[in-house]
């Protein structure tokens, strides 16, 4: 099979083919470990777990991202077209800068925010329902594919974009969690829920299906209150 | 990466996307232009000459697509309210045919109703 | 509620809805038959009470409408966000402009 690769090197762009023979139940991180063994050993790409779960990996094949290791190759006829992520700036092949897809991540304090009272502990119960109102959100990987087809991501940088506004949901949504006045604070602003005009495109590249979309609009309507 | 990206294909959804977009802006033109048009109402001398230009054949192609854009944003516009309060984001590419096919009907429904009115 | 933006949001789709209708039945109003669009037809419609609020209200929405989203659209960019008062500024005036002409041309039948 052809690999056609989109590389970067000392500000440079440029397509270049490799040929990778295809075995069957081959991903295409596997490809491109194929590559990086036996043909060009300075293709840079990121992966760690191979497994669907870092969300290292996710690149854009044929137009459409996907994570590279949950990619069966068995997929595609004869060619394949590799590049990064849109949205994101290219440090180098197909590796992208995440700095500040995770500072926005961090912006939206996603973690509990909870009265614990550490001198006399207890436990913090939840019924299966309440779990159940957030659970899909919390498979979140955090591998950008959505961001990098937000069309308000695109233009504007300081938008916060699907990945952020989902895990400010998935804790606003969590019947433990007491900081949903801070979040929403923070969602609510230009920059947060509003740049969302449903273009549904992360629900549609979202490899884990958590659809991103509705996560912003159940938020955004918690914004009205 | 520049406001072309808004434009660019990738899905369906993206395409209705970007169909919003333009739509939109021609729809918001065309109410700056109605609202100029409808100043010569105030003398019947103009007026009748202004639409004797615009209601006729050969200007039945413009109010057509005019229409098209019309039928097509109102239609998408429901379709995005109703993900908006929520509903149906499983089924969304049902919904997205449904609307697709709506808007179509509309379209030759609304063009098909000015053909008629035009007359001889 | 959080300022103006959730305003605008609901606002922007009750006017959407609304506008469904109104448009509808304003285009039935003008083009159903040939005669509708004459001169004389228009000014009947225009000297009438009910027209008048019909108008009224649909220049408010489709002016609303039609404006924010202009605004959402500027908003999505670099420059847009950056100058974001002033943009708001910009849009509130146009609308304001196009609400009042147009409420203007119908006091004037």
């Amino acid at each position: 099979m052809k690999f056609v690769i989109r590389r970067f090197k000392d500000d440079k762009s440029f397509w270049q083919s490799f040929e990778v023979p295809v075995k069957k139940g081959m991903t295409l991180l596997d490809g491109l470990f194929y590559i990086r063994e036996n043909i060009d050993p300075s293709l840079a790409f990121r992966a760690s777990c191979r497994m669907g779960i870092c969300g290292s990996c996710a690149v854009k094949v044929n137009g459409r991202p996907r994570l590279a290791c949950e990619t069966q190759l068995s997929k595609f006829k004869k060619e394949i077209k590799i590049e990064p992520l849109d949205n994101f700036r290219v440090i180098r092949d197909l590796v992208t800068e995440f700095e500040g897809f995770f500072a926005k991540h961090k912006k939206v304090k996603p973690y509990l925010i909870a009265n614990t009272d550490y001198e006399n502990p207890i436990e913090q119960l939840q019924t299966p329902e309440e779990l159940k109102k957030y659970y899909i959100f919390t498979l979140c990987i955090k591998c950008g594919s959505c961001l990098s087809v937000c069309p308000s991501s695109a233009t504007l940088e300081s938008s916060l974009g699907p990945a952020a506004l989902v895990s400010a949901y998935r804790f606003n949504a969590d019947s433990r969690d007491r900081g949903k006045e801070e979040r929403l604070k923070i969602v609510s602003e230009s920059f947060g829920v509003w740049r969302c005009h449903s273009a549904m495109e992360c629900s549609e590249v979202c490899p884990k299906q958590i659809e991103p979309a509705k996560a912003i609009q159940l938020l955004r309507r918690e914004t009205l209150r | 990466m520049g406001v072309m990206s808004w434009f660019k294909y990738k899905s369906p959804f993206g395409l209705a996307f970007a169909f919003q977009r333009i739509t939109g802006i021609i729809l918001l033109f065309y109410l700056i232009l109605h609202l100029c048009y409808l100043t010569s109402l105030q003398s019947r001398e103009l007026y009748e000459t202004l639409t004797s230009i615009t209601v006729s054949r050969q200007f039945i192609i413009f109010d057509s697509l005019l229409i098209l854009c019309g039928v097509f944003h109102g239609v998408n516009g429901i379709r995005i309210i109703i993900h908006e309060l929520g509903i149906g984001h499983e089924l969304r590419r049902v919904v997205l045919a449904v609307s697709a096919i709506i808007a179509i009907l509309g379209w030759i429904i609304g063009s098909y109703i000015l053909f008629m009115a035009l007359g001889d | 509620m959080r300022g103006f933006e959730p305003l605008a949001w609901v606002f922007q789709a009750i006017s959407g809805i609304a506008m469904v209708f109104l448009i509808t039945t304003h285009f039935l109003l003008t083009h159903s038959s040939h005669d509708l669009l004459s001169y004389d037809s228009v000014l009947y419609r225009m000297t009438n009470m009910e027209y008048k609020i019909f108008y009224a209200l649909l220049l408010i929405f489709v002016t609303f409408h039609a404006f924010n989203g202009l605004r959402a659209i500027i908003l999505d960019t670099e420059g847009g966000m950056r100058k974001k008062g002033a943009v708001n500024a910009v849009i509130v005036t146009a609308a304001l402009i196009a609400i009042f002409y147009g409420l203007y041309l119908l006091s004037k039948f």
